[in-house]
């Protein structure tokens, strides 16, 4: 799970996201970003900045469930269905990927 | 503004279905262009709605007739001087976006102003008749690039070569051996695509690779490399600060390739070992390396398209990192069983 994303750039993950506010919070991409998947890995080109992204499996699943629709409880629910890996990782690591993909822009965030 | 004014000279030039009017008052500007576009080159127009650059001739950067708006946003720069005895293209630039309209701002060399979706560029170079044919060539490219993307034809930073339909593309920057592996492949058979600038387009089940002829650049080193190359004839191959410069069917029993599926994607880089050898590369590594080589944003929608074209590319292709070693001439016996596999 570590490493879920490879970016062009350089930055520092912000914790933005409250632990207690998991089961309210959901994730949507922006519009601008064009995204497409190549053998269980997706690239993001952001079309604002003129960067892109690599996700890992892990990262695609979650980019693929930020319909605005789940939240972060149910992706996490989705991550530990899919991988093996101990649930209070795959936590560290969605919330950590989440606000990566929030503070470059890449998602928003809606409390529901 | 001093722009002097001479009978125009209007040249014609289709690619792929695309017409392009080059429109110039200076023999100057006029000769390089038609050079460069030799292979495309018609007598009529057939479109009633062709792209067309206009590239004139200043005497002083003030007589650049552009005026950048308020709402002008920077979109790209990068500083220096322009460098002393590297290549004639690099050169500092601004580039800008201006209510639709980029302009590549060349300092002393001059301004680009490309409105794709008027299907116009105009170009204005201060004292052209300065400058290196390479160089007017570069810049025409730059504009007819630009213009080239909104009709859906999509220049790759990367060399390319055509066998038994199947497409070969070679990107990467100098340096790599991009150059280099191309013409172990041009030798031994290979059809000739480009040097440089090959075409993409979206042919709806796959992308097509198009053919852009043009002078083949090399270094002196790379000269060293062929025997061919280090006995052509000045004639043949001729001088081109800092390389040298020459036509493919000049050199080699070669003709220019049709159209064709790409098949393969190489990443070249030099290694110092007797042996080249083939990595595989996964698919999202290769569209990262891609990107660079062939993607800039500066029309939003234009970029999302091109973004589709290249990982439709990727998807239909093997990528491979190519280690370039020392038996340089071998490279063909390398990459025949890859195409083989692909027809």
């Amino acid at each position: 799970m570590s490493d879920t994303l490879r970016a062009r750039s350089t930055y520092t993950a912000v914790s933005h996201l409250d632990p207690t506010l998991l089961h309210q919070v959901v994730l949507m991409k922006n519009p601008d970003v064009q995204a497409t998947n190549m053998d269980g890995e997706t690239v993001l080109l952001d079309l604002s900045t003129g960067r892109y992204y690599t996700l890992n499996q892990a990262g695609s699943l979650i980019w693929e469930l930020c319909t605005g629709k789940q939240t972060i409880s149910d992706i996490h629910t989705a991550l530990c269905n899919r991988f093996e890996v101990l649930p209070e990782r795959a936590l560290d690591d969605l919330v950590i990927l989440a606000n990566q993909l929030t503070q470059e822009g890449l998602l928003q965030q809606e409390r529901r | 503004m001093t722009v002097v004014e001479r009978p125009l000279s209007e040249l014609h030039f289709s690619l792929y279905g695309t017409q392009v009017r080059y429109v110039t008052a200076s023999p100057v500007l006029a000769t390089p262009v038609n050079e460069f576009l030799r292979h495309f080159r018609q007598e009529v127009l057939q479109s009633s709605v062709p792209l067309t650059l206009y590239f004139h001739a200043v005497d002083h950067r003030a007589d650049i007739p552009v005026i950048i708006s308020s709402s002008a946003h920077q979109l790209a720069i990068k500083i220096g001087a322009a460098g002393e005895g590297g290549p004639e293209t690099d050169l500092p630039y601004e580039v800008i976006l201006d209510d639709g309209r980029l302009i590549a701002d060349f300092f002393g060399v001059g301004v680009l102003v490309v409105d794709s979706a008027k299907g116009r560029a105009d170009g204005y170079l201060i004292n052209p008749q300065m400058m290196p044919d390479g160089l007017i060539e570069y810049l025409f490219h730059l504009a007819l690039t630009e213009l080239l993307r909104r009709r859906g034809l999509y220049t790759i930073h990367a060399t390319a070569l055509e066998k038994n339909g199947r497409g070969v593309l070679i990107p990467g920057n100098s340096g790599r051996g991009k150059t280099t592996s191309f013409l172990s492949l041009l030798r031994s058979g290979y059809r000739y695509l480009s040097d440089d600038h090959p075409l993409l387009r979206d042919a709806g089940t796959h992308i097509d690779l198009l053919p852009f002829p043009i002078k083949i650049n090399v270094t002196e080193q790379t000269v060293g490399f062929f025997p061919e190359l280090r006995t052509a004839s000045a004639e043949v191959l001729q001088p081109r600060f800092p390389k040298r410069a020459f036509y493919a069917e000049d050199l080699y029993p070669t003709s220019t390739g049709d159209c064709c599926r790409p098949a393969l994607v190489l990443f070249p880089h030099v290694i110092d070992a007797p042996h080249s050898h083939l990595e595989l590369l996964p698919k999202s590594r290769a569209l990262e390396i891609l990107l660079p080589q062939a993607l800039l944003v500066y029309d939003s929608e234009v970029a999302k398209r091109e973004f589709q074209v290249l990982a439709k590319l990727i998807k239909q292709v093997d990528c491979y990192r190519l280690h370039f070693g020392r038996d340089i001439l071998e490279l063909p016996q390398l990459i025949a069983p890859l195409l083989e596999e692909r027809m």
